[in-house]
């Protein structure tokens, strides 16, 4: 079973470049911080969306309790650059802490998802919500390595390697813009791989993969742990940015925040989901700045989505447009 | 146009109907639009949910500061624009509201109204950025105790656990000298503040009255509803007196939860954040007698100048003062005549001026009814600290004493080599 | 961790009696949240996560009617009814657009009515907290002292009023016709509205109930304490915990889950001060993991 289709891969390369080289263009036509800062937080919090979506339109499977991997992340990176290892590996720091950040994830994805995905419907919903609450309960409890409800405080160094110093704007606009299309290309290629019809196949009617042959759970589980990986991905890059780690992000509201960017780009399409996360940056964005009633705000669109247009935006459009 | 406009939004906020509170409180969208020439401050602040109430008086003070700036002329005709933004008490939105303010909003100051999490995120947006920065709401005395965490750009003008802690303490061992308090207990909510004013209280009344037993500590969540488990606690071990560091809704609950298992009858109440108006005139028929201290009341400092203070405030919104009025109203104060006295706004410039800086204030309690922003932790000293008791009418306060800040000052010294900060 | 406090506490008849009848009372006014949380989902199949707004409502309810009348028993009773009514619209209006959707769809839309309420009662009552509705007269007396244990008679009161409306519950669940209705309908929609039943009238009356008993713990919670804005979000974590321990749609599983979540409070308090939610969720995990359809529940 090959996990990569070689089809489309050169022509997604080539559109992932042509983007990044255009947004760093954009980087110098429009000199706006403010502006910079929404495009991160869409591409940081799009992987999160994204990597939940592979199991909520790929799979049917609702998972409550994402923001437990996207916590994991970011408190990794945090806690491996507040060590005494930086000193050590200097400028190696910065990669290796990512790639530590995943690996966390990763595993713990792998434990959870294990129990989790034995577990069907809501239940499963349940489940994936008791375990993040948990682990939110054991970073406020662990006082004196989480710093509590605090956070991390204090920042951390974030030592330049191969030339990028991520403390300078640009270099951490072209960095996590870069990462996040990679991660973007290869889940694409993984989602149109023989692996991501079986996971649809499962989604629409479990019998039929069992029957020809097919490992349903093994599936399952390793769809939930890459979601996983990619969502503790998102974390760190997110920990990057604020110089920090918080207990917030392990709280059940913060894996409410990719269901709506899910509900509001639509999980149909492949990036439906970053597309909701510009809605959701762009209204965060607009609203805060107009009202302080931004939940009233949230909750109408929400409604509206849910109610009116029944689907994602992107969904919407494309079906309105595209496949008539 | 511009003036026009201006004016109906003042007047529009004086009849403080909620929903065009909301609508006015856009000061600073879209950015592009705004005249340029303006001293333009970020507050990044919490305006929703259940501590709204924070950047409402927060808002509230700076704006009646601002105001009379702005109609005495600003600076050479530039006046000063307030950009108040929520973070929903999220520290990630905190980060990204001041990133904000310094990147496209190009504010020439922060005045930091967020609470002990988010406050810690603040602070590490501006040491990168290294814009100037005001602290007036976070307690947490690490934000400034700890050298690691401070930098040089930012300023603290909100009270600090350790000097709470300790005209606590000082008074806490009166009362036991009078009352013969042996057994203690304590309430206080589960998280980093709450954690803090246990320990530093405890630390200091050891100090100035050692020989207390602790029967227990009760850990409420924040926001927790319902205190049955840990008030069954204290009715059972039947305590001299309890310290707690519980506040607003919290506290009411408490107060009204632990009233019913008549526990106020023989033991004494120790709430430092209970005299608050608007948390004092919530609880359900108030003890009287219960200690507190004088988080903001008109009725200390007893001077002039705080009840004109509390005068004008109450004129202007129809509610008193809270106790993070006072912190950003001397803050602001700080940052104006900064501005005035160096003729601008470099950041440089301003923060030399702040360093050691002492001023008159309506809170000042130092010679001259004065506070000082400490030169070596660039953090306030000398602003009022008093406790008192409780009585179920205006003033709300009786028997007041104040603290004394030498004795404050020798005890944080020693906190502070304990803790190795110093 | 203080496993010694436990232990001591467990050996000392005023320390026993005073947690258990604090964990009873946590138990019961949480029993009357769930029980509705868990009927809706039993009957209806929906989750609805808005309940914990539907009870800060009741609060807000309560305290308007004292404002005004000045009389305990009529503001709690007007308080649970201003909630039946308005769970009525609720699912009139809302929720039965989406009884067949996704549960993400579900989720979303509750969600939403969540933000929207949260806010809405914090522009028509104000932002800061509101005092509670306080205690009536006829309970502000002494407390009782059973073996040294202090026990306040409205707790009991509380106790007796949670445990009538159990009674009750389960009265009108098996024993009259609309209970059974209620009951078939959980099973076979289908079949009774070709019996010629409107099952729609029936939904719409389960969804009042559950607003209703979501209210009353409302109201019941402003006499202990403030009536706050997002006040319902700690109550509906709470409330999914009983009723995923006590099984989906049990509602005596809800009883007796309420109960152990009660005296995990309510004792882990004296040993784990500061890990008391961990226990509650790590209970919920267990149950989850080693028996998923929760002690009472029907075994899918």
């Amino acid at each position: 079973m090959g996990f990569l289709k070689q089809d489309n891969f050169k022509r997604d390369v080539f559109l992932g470049i042509v983007v990044w080289l255009f947004l760093l263009l954009f980087f110098f036509i429009v000199p706006s911080a403010g502006i910079h800062d929404i495009i991160q937080k869409v591409f940081i919090l799009g992987l999160f969306a994204m990597s939940l979506n592979i199991l909520i339109g790929y799979l049917g499977l609702i998972a409550f309790g994402h923001a437990a991997f996207f916590a994991a992340g970011a408190y990794t990176l945090g806690l491996f650059l507040q060590s005494n290892v930086v000193n050590i590996l200097g400028s190696l720091s910065i990669p290796i802490a990512i790639i530590s950040a995943i690996f966390v994830s990763t595993v713990l994805a792998a434990f959870i998802g294990a129990i989790c995905i034995r577990l069907k419907d809501i239940y499963f919903s349940f489940l994936t919500l008791a375990f993040q609450m948990l682990i939110y309960s054991i970073i406020l409890a662990l006082v004196n390595i989480t710093g509590g409800d605090q956070g991390l405080m204090g920042g951390f160094p974030k030592p330049p390697f191969l030339g990028i110093d991520l403390g300078k704007p640009f270099d951490f606009y072209a960095f996590t813009i870069f990462i996040s299309i990679i991660t973007i290309i290869l889940l694409r290629q993984l989602i149109e791989s023989p692996f991501g019809y079986g996971l649809r196949m499962i989604r629409d009617n479990p019998e039929r993969p069992a029957a020809l042959g097919f490992n349903n759970q093994r599936h399952k589980l390793i769809a939930f742990i890459i979601a996983g990986s990619i969502a503790g991905l998102a974390g760190s890059l997110q920990a990057l940015l604020d110089v920090g780690a918080y207990p917030e992000w392990a709280f059940w509201a913060k894996s409410a925040e990719p269901l709506f960017m899910i509900l509001l780009g639509g999980m149909h399409s492949f990036l439906g989901p970053i597309m909701g996360a510009f809605i959701f940056e762009m209204l965060n964005d607009f609203v805060t700045a107009n009202t302080r009633y931004y939940g009233l705000v949230l909750g109408l669109v929400i409604l509206s989505f849910v109610l009116g247009l029944r689907r994602g935006l992107l969904d919407w459009l494309l079906i309105k447009f595209y496949r008539k | 146009m511009k003036s026009i406009n201006k004016y109906s939004r003042r007047k529009i906020l004086k009849t403080t109907s909620a929903v065009a509170a909301a609508i006015t409180l856009n000061s600073g969208f879209p950015a592009i639009l705004k005249a340029d020439n303006n001293i333009k401050i970020g507050v990044p602040t919490i305006l929703s949910g259940r501590v709204a109430q924070l950047g409402i008086s927060v808002n509230n003070a700076l704006k009646m500061a601002t105001d009379n700036f702005n109609s005495s002329g600003g600076l050479d005709g530039r006046n000063i624009e307030l950009i108040v933004r929520d973070s929903r008490a999220k520290p990630d939105e905190a980060a990204r509201v001041c990133r904000n303010f310094i990147n496209s909003d190009k504010v020439d100051a922060i005045i930091n109204a967020e609470a002990s999490g988010a406050s810690f995120a603040v602070q590490e947006v501006v040491r990168e950025s290294g814009t100037l920065c005001l602290h007036t709401v976070s307690e947490t005395s690490r934000l400034t105790a700890d050298p690691s965490i401070r930098t040089w750009n930012a300023f603290r003008f909100s009270r600090q656990g350790i000097h709470d802690a300790v005209g606590s303490a000082r008074y806490a061992a009166t009362i036991i000298k009078e009352k013969g308090l042996k057994k203690w207990m304590s309430v206080n909510p589960d998280y980093a503040y709450g954690r803090d004013s246990d320990d530093t209280f405890f630390w200091a009344l050891e100090k100035f009255s050692p020989g207390f037993e602790i029967l227990g500590k009760g850990w409420p969540k924040i926001f927790q509803p319902d205190y049955t488990e840990v008030i069954t606690q204290i009715a059972r071990e039947k305590p001299d007196a309890i310290y707690t560091s519980l506040w607003g809704g919290d506290l009411v609950s408490f107060i009204d939860q632990a009233a019913l298992y008549g526990i106020f009858k023989n033991t004494q109440l120790f709430a430092i954040n209970l005299a608050d108006y608007t948390t004092m005139s919530a609880v359900k028929n108030l003890p009287e007698g219960l200690h507190s201290a004088t988080r903001y009341v008109a009725a200390w400092p007893d001077t002039d100048s705080n009840r004109n203070y509390d005068k004008s405030y109450t004129d202007l919104y129809g509610d008193h003062p809270t106790n993070w009025s006072w912190e950003a109203s001397v803050g602001i104060d700080y940052l104006i005549s900064a501005i005035r006295e160096t003729g601008g706004t470099d950041n440089k410039k301003i923060a030399e001026y702040m360093k050691g800086k002492q001023k008159e204030s309506f809170m000042g309690v130092g010679e001259g009814n004065t506070v000082t922003i400490r030169d070596n932790d660039q953090t306030i000293v000398d602003y009022s600290i008093g406790w008192g008791t409780t009585i179920p009418q205006d003033p709300f306060m009786n028997n007041i004493q104040a603290a004394d800040w030498n004795t404050i000052a020798e005890l944080e010294k020693e906190w502070l080599t304990d803790k190795g900060w110093l | 961790m203080e496993i010694f406090a436990l232990f001591d506490c467990i050996i000392s008849p005023a320390c026993l009696i005073s947690q258990t009848a604090g964990g009873l009372k946590i138990g019961m006014l949480l029993f009357l949240v769930a029980s509705g949380l868990t009927l809706v989902f039993g009957v209806l199949g929906v989750i609805n996560f808005a309940h914990g707004a539907l009870y800060m409502l009741g609060a807000y309810f309560s305290w308007q009617v004292m404002a005004v009348t000045g009389h305990f028993g009529l503001a709690v009773i007007c308080g649970a009814i201003g909630v039946g009514i308005f769970g009525l619209l609720f699912e009139r209006l809302l929720i039965n657009k989406v009884y067949n959707a996704d549960l993400l769809v579900q989720i979303l839309l509750c969600y939403s009515v969540i933000l929207i309420l949260d806010d809405l009662v914090m522009i028509i009552w104000g932002d800061e907290f509101l005092s509670g509705i306080g205690v009536p007269e006829v309970f502000q007396i002494p407390p009782l002292f059973i073996f040294d244990a202090i026990i306040p008679p409205f707790h009991i009161a509380i106790v007796v009023i949670s445990m009538i409306v159990a009674l009750l519950l389960w009265l009108i669940m098996t024993k009259t016709k609309f209970g059974k209705l209620v009951r078939a309908t959980a099973v076979n929609p289908k079949m009774l509205e070709a019996l010629g039943v409107n099952t729609n009238v029936i939904k719409a009356g389960v969804f009042m109930l559950g607003s209703f008993l979501a209210g009353l713990g409302g109201a019941l919670a402003a006499s202990l304490g403030s009536v706050v804005s997002g006040m319902g979000n700690s109550i509906i974590i709470e409330s999914f915990i009983v009723t995923v321990i006590g099984g989906m749609g049990s509602i005596g599983g809800a009883f007796i889950a309420s109960i152990i979540i009660g005296m995990a409070r309510s004792f882990g308090a004296v040993a784990m001060p500061l890990f008391t939610d961990g226990i509650m969720f790590l209970i919920m995990v267990l149950v989850l993991i080693m028996k998923p359809e929760g002690l009472m529940g029907k075994k899918k």
